[in-house]
């Protein structure tokens, strides 16, 4: 049985967040690997060692400031079960909260829970449009799309990238890169949801998911030509369809 | 000032004629034109409206609010400017000034009633100078445009506080619009009172769980949905607001929508010739600026009955004796409300979805994954769903990812296909639901198979009491 865990689904669930819970479900239930969700709410507490998949999703700046407050009295907790292996997918907001700071374009720094080395300043456009980076996941090149929509431009200190960006703006708009990765860690600014039009990139935060319980076997395979579908739709629009 | 005046009025008129002989709808184009030549024209314009402007503004239910509220005006031989299609940003509202214009720019209009986009509200508002603003209701609606709905929100109750001479009509039921209330102004408060039975409480998409003021989460009483209903705040006390005009025992049966409705101490049975229990609050707007201006509740219900909605908002058509319903879809609340009206009867049905991305609609596709499909994975009766638009693959990617059997889904990108292939379906009625620039497309397809009926035409009664 996966545990899959929503952290704050009522306060972070901006732009579809719920996607990504969904499909990662789906996709596991469909292979007839039981998994169960799991919502934490302001003021409960978590138990990151019975947890399989995290997500972290975006909310509006007041609602992150609500949740950074609570989330720090599980910061230290977070930060072993990601040395663990814990496998977490954050998105926006979750993935800034990681950083170390977020500095506003007025007044001080906001801390982040300091888990990951990268940071974020505010700018002053917001980066907005459709985004296709190129990744590897099990040094297979992949094109994953999605939609990004951020004032906070993120900068990676000693952490690598999540991907390259062929289309869009990606971290910051300038260096080229988007998200960031730490051991199971995937961060993105990809909504869009992420995950239902991106099956490869799901199917690897299951099998990351299940090898942490050693259960290291490849996943059947699925019929994924609607998800195939709506990926080239965007890829072909944006021109970076492969050849 | 005169001449260029003039030649901003003729070249907003000769674009009006241009993009209608285009099969346009005619709607924004030329106020696009005019204001490029004489910018100031709206004032202009709308400073010779005799009683001033009426302004609906919020997220969803403007068109509908509005109509209903120029058909009651209307009713009392008020000559108006109305932006009837939906043509809500600066453009648009000029547009629907420059069609009532004389060439000299003289314009003989007892009342304008506008609607105006949220994030256009300010610069609109601070124009027309509005006598009276209804505020509808703040959802989430093309985020990747506005930013956040706080922001939003706030720049709306700045610029209310700047128009000292303005009434508010404002929904009861929604923490976000009712807070409006502290800005001061004249109000009137609507809302719909306890549900009558078996109603859903909410779905997913509750924008504001929390209180505007202190935010500690709000508790209710009963939802209507989304975060409407009866909240109460623990922390500051804030509470919803007892609705001066209040709908009760609403009853959607046969294709209308029934209520009593209480206005002050007067109660009258309104019958509206539309389903979608979201036209009750938007005839409860229509009651609650009556009430500000003045006209007597049995008057409006009178106009009411005769209401007949815009395009895409729930019209009906027959197709080879078939009913086959539109509708316009644009957020998570108004396409779970959609939901819940073709869920509301078991007989086959099929089903359009038109997924556009243009910027009319939110580029971002998103929210439609904060839609509740999921509730349709055990709906049998439902024989297809025919996806179509720019983003048709990612609306069927959505309704298998909520478990609706892959068998059942269509692809069908191009609208002519997708409309007929709808239609052919083997149901007994047939919805389209369609975001906002793939309505007139579906419409204009629609109609070359499909006759529009008069809902008008075959309306029940109507019977006052107090
Ligand atoms: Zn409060």
């Amino acid at each position: 049985m996966l545990t899959v865990c929503h952290l704050y689904p009522t306060l972070l669930n901006l732009y579809g967040d719920r996607g990504n819970i969904i499909a990662f479900v789906r996709r596991c239930r469909w292979r007839g690997i039981p998994v169960r969700v799991r919502e934490v709410n302001l003021g409960e507490t978590v138990e990151f060692k019975g947890i399989d998949f995290l997500f972290l999703g975006g909310g509006s700046d007041r609602e992150q400031g609500i949740l950074t407050g609570d989330l720090r009295r599980h910061a230290s907790a977070l930060a072993a079960a990601i040395e663990e292996g814990l496998v977490i997918l954050a998105i926006c907001g979750g993935y800034q909260l990681l950083g170390l700071y977020y500095q506003p374009l007025v007044g001080p720094e906001i801390p982040g829970l300091g888990i990951l080395d990268l940071y974020t300043r505010a700018g002053t456009k917001r980066l907005i449009g459709n985004v296709v980076i190129e990744t590897k996941l099990d040094g297979e090149k992949v094109r994953v799309c999605g939609f990004e929509n951020h004032s906070g431009q993120t900068f990676l200190g000693n952490i690598k990238p999540l991907g390259r960006v062929l289309k869009g703006y990606g971290n910051n708009g300038r260096d080229g890169f988007e998200g960031a990765r730490y051991k199971n860690v995937f961060c993105s600014y990809l909504h869009g949801p992420l995950l239902p039009k991106n099956p490869a990139l799901t199917d690897h935060l299951i099998r990351l998911a299940l090898a942490r319980r050693g259960m290291d076997c490849p996943l059947s395979p699925l019929d994924d030509s609607i998800e195939h579908l709506a990926n080239k739709v965007m890829l072909n629009r944006l021109g970076v369809a492969k050849g | 000032m005169g001449i260029r005046l003039t030649a901003a009025i003729l070249a907003g008129k000769a674009a009006y004629c241009v993009s209608r002989l285009g099969g346009g709808k005619g709607s924004s184009l030329p106020g696009v034109v005019a204001l490029r030549i004489y910018p100031g024209i709206l004032r202009v314009l709308a400073g010779q409206v005799e009683n001033g402007a009426i302004v609906v503004t919020g997220t969803n239910g403007k068109t509908t609010t509005n109509n209903m509220l120029a058909r009651v005006l209307e009713s009392y031989g008020n000559r108006l400017v109305v932006n009837r299609e939906g043509a809500n940003l600066m453009n648009g509202v000029t547009a629907a000034f420059l069609k009532e214009s004389s060439l000299r720019g003289c314009l003989n209009r007892h009342w304008a009633l506008l609607e105006a986009d949220e994030a256009a509200f300010p610069y609109i508002a601070e124009i027309v100078k509005p006598r009276v603003v209804i505020v509808t209701n703040f959802f989430r609606d093309q985020l990747d445009r506005y930013g956040e709905l706080d922001k939003t929100v706030s720049l709306i109750r700045t610029t209310l506080t700047k128009l000292s001479s303005a009434k508010l009509v404002l929904n009861a039921d929604d923490p976000l619009v009712a807070q409006l209330a502290d800005t001061g102004l004249p109000r009137v408060f609507y809302g719909v009172g306890v549900p009558t039975g078996g109603k859903e409480a909410g779905g997913v998409t509750r924008e504001a769980r929390f209180c505007p003021y202190c935010g500690e989460n709000l508790s209710y009483r009963y939802y209507h949905y989304s975060q409407l209903g009866a909240y109460r705040c623990a922390g500051c006390g804030f509470v919803r607001p007892r609705p001066d005009v209040e709908a009760l025992g609403v009853e959607v049966v046969d294709g209308v929508t029934r209520c009593k409705l209480r206005v002050g101490k007067k109660v009258v049975s309104v019958t509206l010739p539309t389903q979608g229990f979201y036209n009750v609050y938007n005839a409860l707007a229509v009651f609650g600026a009556g009430v500000q201006l003045g006209i007597a509740p049995g008057a409006t219900a009178g106009s009411l009955t005769r209401y007949v909605p815009a395009t895409g908002r729930l019209q009906e058509f027959i197709y080879k004796g078939r009913p086959v319903y539109l509708n316009l879809v644009k957020n998570p609340a108004g396409f779970n409300e959609s939901l819940n009206l073709l869920c509301s009867t078991r007989e086959p049905k099929d089903i359009l979805i038109a997924l556009n991305d243009n910027s009319a609609d939110g580029r971002d596709v998103s929210w439609i994954w904060d839609v509740d499909f999921e509730r349709l994975q055990e709906r049998r009766e439902i024989l297809r769903f025919v996806c179509a638009g720019r983003r048709a693959a990612e609306m069927a990617l959505r309704l298998k990812y909520a478990g609706v059997p892959v068998q059942r889904i269509a692809v069908s990108p191009g609208f002519a296909a997708g409309v007929r292939q709808v239609l052919e379906g083997n149901g007994s009625v047939v919805y389209l639901l369609a975001t906002y620039t793939a309505l007139w497309p579906v419409e204009k397809i629609l109609r070359r198979y499909a006759k529009e009926s008069n809902v008008a035409d075959r309306l029940p009664s109507l019977s006052h009491s107090s």
